[in-house]
């Protein structure tokens, strides 16, 4: 049989827009197939009502967003259906660059502990934790490629939790004075800190312009293009090596197998000409295919290509498909400066982080990354962040957002989610998208080792603010929920042995010759930090063993 | 769907207590007024439907409380206050029509005010960004470079 490609890639997203790059330059003929579109930078405007830090009305990314619902199971039993702004749909970006365009830039390294997280502390009751078949050594190498060809700022001897061969390619990005005030506050009390890595051109690189710290930040796309991902980076070497074709507004329906049950191509919907609203549905044939949609998507896709030798989804053959969702439970102290010393109104803000406790917490099951916040915008401050005895409206109310809106700093991590198996992504019985697919259902909560984890971290998030000598310091408890979100992660776990996960260590999917999953949906167990680095790590070694492969 | 011109003038007096004018402008001088009125005429939607007749009854309970034709727009500005932290406390003194109730109906109106006044001006409600003028914040986005 013969096709016009040799891979075919779900997804455009962080993932996919690395895995054509290297595929591609490697002499690959790529099809790229990407639901949403590919937006200039005036198409992503400063709405702060609509962006990806604050969907109060949606947000100017997700395509056809009434189309495309998704089920939320509550804590009592109770379906909802729900649209993309909705915190509940767990959203992630939905265009080219996927969620890296318009991220917070935050890349780590997780820690070598992190990939062996059931060896260093046992399997706690009801919980699916189990260590990753691969080490922090496999992944160091593609975690070094990721950082220079798409472009990390960072403090390369400050940045201990993982071991480093070699420096970043950027300088870190700049202090402001509260995070030099919070770096003095751990002094005290002998935590050790560093500027954290971020994906952003702290000064020209690699043919693009340097950040201009323009204060939105987070949520948005970038005035410089300074903005790391691979939309700016892999994606355009793709295209420039004449090998890739990218389709967009092409929403893949079904991976399709032959009668042996081998992957053999993708049916996608996508427009009858470039700017036709009306889709059609096609085929495409290729010899690997490659399924990186985000973790939600990845394994909703899998389990619409359910055949009769897989009834119940590809990769399901051990019910592990779809299960282990996880995000991070993202625990935030506030706190008020002292009056002499001024909060940063520049972006990307965050500067200062500890890896004190991602690891040997007494009677505590992992732990977090600890930083400061991005820049805030006025109405998020106004929303999320005033004393809680602050009056709603008023005067009081105005005259507090002057006072405090310089004044106000916080400190917050992500943390290291303890897998459930029920917690996880099936398809809905009843709702359906506009092309009559049954939507993802979402179901499930998180872990009680994640929320004991969770208020572990919290109490260190308020003791960094008391030890700097914040004014008042107040948060609120974690509780237990449904996490997924921007960091989705699990839902197609490698495993040495078929019986434990979905795909193999490489993310060849268990029993298929050449059916692949790319993205946070490998992920054993999500670390104690963001998780993008790790994908696009993942990312570059996949592509880097299928280029091996004969 | 419009409002009457007493809803109207109910409508901007409200706003100009939840985001009154000192020495910075409050929600009036910022055009927030145009903003919510967007959002309530522009959406159409039962939820925003119902929430126009909060402002007959914002009058209502004026009158209620202050006596004949005291509409909320007559009031004192401490007058006015008091009736608000009443509704907020949920201790109305006249019956509202379901779905409608007074203490969601005045939170909701609050989140409005300042989602225009606080939001970027495009979307309305912060003229001249005048809510970033008082805090300081002024974002920086003229590109250097045209972005992808
Ligand atoms: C505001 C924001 C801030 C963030 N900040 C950080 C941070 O600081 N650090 C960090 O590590 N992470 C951060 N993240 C998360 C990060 O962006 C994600 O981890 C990352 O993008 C995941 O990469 P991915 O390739 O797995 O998925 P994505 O980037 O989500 O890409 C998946 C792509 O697949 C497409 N797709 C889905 N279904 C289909 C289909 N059926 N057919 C065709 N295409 C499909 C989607 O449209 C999407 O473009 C942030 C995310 C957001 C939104
Ligand atoms: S703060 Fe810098 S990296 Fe972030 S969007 Fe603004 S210019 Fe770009």
């Amino acid at each position: 049989m013969t096709s016009d490609h040799d891979v075919i890639i779900v997804g455009a997203g962080l993932a996919g827009g690395i895995l054509a790059g290297v595929l591609a330059e490697g002499g690959r003929r790529v099809l790229l197939l990407e639901r949403g579109r590919s937006l200039a930078y005036s198409e992503i405007p400063g709405d702060h009502l609509r962006n990806h830090r604050l969907t109060l009305y949606g947000d100017h990314t997700t395509p056809d967003p009434a189309g495309h619902p998704r089920v939320f199971i509550d804590g009592a039993g109770v379906p909802h259906t729900v649209l993309p702004h909705d915190a509940r749909y767990q959203l992630n970006a939905f265009t080219v660059g996927g969620g890296a365009r318009v991220w917070g830039m935050q890349a780590w390294r997780f820690h070598p502990d992190d990939f062996r997280m059931a060896t260093r502390y046992g399997v706690a009751d009801g919980s699916s934790l189990a260590d990753w078949p691969i080490g922090y050594a496999d992944l160091a190498p593609f975690y070094e490629r990721a950082e220079h060809e798409i472009g990390v700022a960072g403090d390369h001897a400050g940045t201990t939790h993982a071991p480093r061969a070699r420096d970043f390619p950027l300088p870190p990005v700049p202090r402001s004075p509260s995070a030099e005030w919070l770096a003095r506050g751990a002094d005290h009390l002998g935590w050790r800190t560093f500027t954290p890595p971020l994906a952003v051109n702290t000064r020209p690189y690699l043919g693009r312009g340097a950040c201009i710290q323009c204060a939105q930040c987070i949520g948005f796309a970038c005035p410089t293009d300074a903005k790391n991902g691979s939309h700016n980076t892999l994606l355009p070497r793709a295209l420039a090596s004449g090998r890739c074709t990218l389709v967009t507004r092409a929403h893949a329906s079904r991976v399709l197998t032959d009668g042996s049950g081998q992957a053999i191509g993708v049916e996608y919907f996508a427009p009858t000409t470039t700017d036709s609203a009306t889709l059609e549905r096609r085929t495409a044939r290729a010899r690997t295919i490659i399924v990186s949609s985000g973790a939600i998507e990845s394994a909703r896709l899998l389990l619409l290509s359910a055949s009769p030798l897989q009834p119940h989804g590809l990769g399901n053959h051990s019910d592990h498909l779809g299960r282990h969702v996880q995000g991070h439970a993202y625990p935030i102290a506030y706190g008020l400066l002292p009056p002499d010393v001024e909060s940063s109104l520049l972006g990307p803000g965050v500067s200062v982080a500890t890896t004190q406790f991602n690891h040997g917490n007494p009677g505590i099951i992992g732990g977090a990354m600890l930083a400061n916040d991005f820049v805030k915008l006025p109405l998020i401050f106004w929303r999320q962040s005033l004393p809680p005895d602050t009056p709603r409206w008023g005067l009081a109310n105005k005259r507090a957002m002057r006072d405090l809106f310089r004044r106000g700093i916080d400190v917050r991590g992500p943390v290291q989610e303890i897998p459930s198996p029920d917690s996880r992504v099936t398809l809905d019985p009843a709702v359906r998208d506009t092309f009559g697919l049954p939507v993802a259902r979402l179901s499930g909560t998180t872990h009680p080792e994640t929320v004991r984890t969770a208020e572990f971290m919290r109490a260190r998030a308020e003791e960094w603010l008391r030890a700097s000598g914040a004014e008042r310091v107040w948060s609120w408890p974690a509780e237990k929920k449904f996490s997924a979100g921007q960091h989705q992660a699990g839902t197609c776990r490698m495993s040495a042995d078929p019986r434990d996960g979905v795909t193999d260590p490489f993310g060849r999917v268990h029993g298929h010759d050449h059916l692949f999953v790319c993205d946070g949906s490998l992920h054993v167990t999500n670390g104690g930090f963001n998780p993008a680095l790790t994908i696009m790590a993942l990312a570059f070694r996949t592509a880097e063993h299928l280029l091996a492969s004969p | 769907m419009s409002l009457t011109p007493s809803q109207l003038t109910a409508l901007r007096s409200l706003l100009d207590r939840i985001i009154p004018a000192d020495d910075f402008p409050g929600a009036l001088a910022a055009g927030t007024d145009t903003y919510v009125l967007r959002h309530l005429l522009g959406d159409g939607s039962l939820g925003t439907n119902v929430l126009l007749l909060g402002f007959s009854q914002l009058d209502a309970e004026s009158v209620a409380r202050h006596g004949p034709h005291q509409t909320f727009a007559t009031l004192l500005p401490t007058q006015q206050d008091a009736l608000l932290a009443d509704l907020a406390a949920a201790r109305p003194m006249t019956p509202w029509p379901p779905p409608l109730a007074a203490a969601p109906w005045f939170h909701r109106l609050v989140e409005l005010a300042h989602e225009g006044f606080y939001a970027d001006p495009a979307n309305g409600g912060n003229r001249d960004a005048a809510s970033w003028g008082m805090l300081g914040y002024a974002p920086r986005t003229t590109p250097e470079r045209a972005a992808p």
